[in-house]
């Protein structure tokens, strides 16, 4: 997946991010949160970010909280095996994080909520709701605490744990295409939708749990930035047949603008 | 508007020759500082202000070093106020600038801001540099 992201800090407590992650090749594994920041699907998300939290205790020692308030539609679709794609709906993604920094360490931890909606198209496809948990433990070496301005480089440990509901289709457009879809109709849950209009089939392969751990590090130098990390899989729960999803690896980059008023 | 500050430290007079009022260079500690990121954001911020010549940030020491162009209009309610704008506090600073005692009032009559002082009282008549340190 790539996911290009603008962010702009507005406010000295609040920041809006603009990203549209896409799928190069999705393969076949639940469809959750990617990060704290960024849709694991393909969506345009805006997303507010509110630091409420911002207690500077000292010399390069701050604590603080963020709460992360966003909004996505849908802007590429996933193919799926047991029939055509979901009309996914836009969502809502709501996330807290409070950490605490300093030069040498860094402890993060985060929960965050995403929640697809079902109110606009008529069909009654409903993506999986998710639920993504993060916590971070940072440190920077003594041999690598240069002053500024040298390359910052600092490693982290990251565990995430995600869980996943199982997605739902519409029922009357599964029974359309189930015939040469060649899926998993048989296996299916059939349950009333929230409306009480039509049923629902809800996916036996969708959603699930798991957990990832790993280390991931940040280098930072004049306007740029690096990370790169490799999680791998602690407990892997996912519903159905879906093959397990052994590790997940991210390189970023990013360039940063300080600009602002004279 | 006059801008009181305290000052812990009687200032060392460095001349009595006619000067013109100005902030010349600012020592400040800068709480929140812990990335090379940070230090640039704040960096750069600085940069844009009125009559500032150069800046030298710190990570380890938490500060920066700020050295002033001749004639500026610079003021330290703007510093304070461009380091809390990017996230960060402004905490005790060395200031050698050039003004005017008036009882107990150190004037930086440039800029309108003056800081009070814990020497005893004086007047002078011309522009004199000090360096002191304000809270």
């Amino acid at each position: 997946m790539i996911s290009p992201k603008y962010s702009y800090g507005w406010k000295e407590n609040l920041q809006i991010s603009i990203s549209a992650p896409f799928h190069l090749n999705h393969g076949e594994h639940p469809v959750g949160r990617f990060s704290g920041t960024m849709p694991g699907n393909p969506e345009a998300e805006a997303l507010l970010a509110w630091r409420f939290l911002h207690k500077l205790t000292g010399v390069a020692t701050r604590n603080e909280a963020t709460f992360y308030l966003g909004g996505s539609a849908t802007t590429q679709s996933l193919p799926r095996t047991d029939g055509p794609p979901l009309e996914r709906e836009p969502n809502v993604y709501g996330a807290l994080a409070a950490a605490h920094i300093s030069r040498r360490y860094y402890l993060s931890a985060g929960a965050g909520y995403e929640h697809y909606g079902q109110w606009s198209s008529g069909k009654l496809d409903h993506q999986s709701d998710s639920l993504l948990t993060s916590v971070v433990i940072g440190w920077r070496p003594p041999f690598l605490d240069h002053d500024y301005p040298k390359p910052d480089l600092r490693f982290f440990w990251e565990t995430t744990g995600d869980r996943i509901g199982r997605a739902w289709r519409d029922a009357t457009a599964t029974a359309t295409t189930a015939g040469g879809g060649g899926g998993h109709i048989h296996e299916a849950l059939i349950r009333q939708s929230a409306s009480g209009s039509s049923d629902v089939i809800v996916l036996p392969n969708s959603g699930g749990k798991g957990i990832y751990s790993g280390p991931t590090f940040l280098l930072t130098y004049r306007n740029m930035a690096f990370q790169s990390g490799f999680l791998v899989s602690l407990w892997d729960q996912r519903n159905g047949t879906q093959p397990a999803e052994r590790f997940q690896a991210v390189v970023g980059v990013s360039y940063f603008f300080f600009g602002g008023k004279r | 508007m006059s801008v009181l500050r305290r000052v812990a430290l009687a200032g060392l007079l460095l001349g009595v020759t006619p000067l013109h009022a100005e902030y010349l260079r600012i020592q400040m500690r800068v709480y929140g500082l812990d990335c090379e990121l940070c230090a640039r954001g704040v960096s750069a911020s600085i940069q844009r202000l009125n009559g500032v010549k150069s800046v030298d940030v710190s990570l380890k020491r938490g500060s920066v070093d700020i050295a002033l162009k001749p004639g500026n209009t610079f003021k330290m309610s703007d510093l304070r106020k461009r380091i809390r704008e990017n996230g960060f506090r402004s905490m005790e600073a060395t200031v050698t600038a050039v003004g005017q005692f008036n009882g107990s009032k150190f004037e930086v009559l440039g800029s309108g801001e003056s800081y009070d002082v814990s020497s005893p009282d004086s007047k002078s008549d011309t522009p004199v540099e000090a360096t002191f340190e304000v809270r």
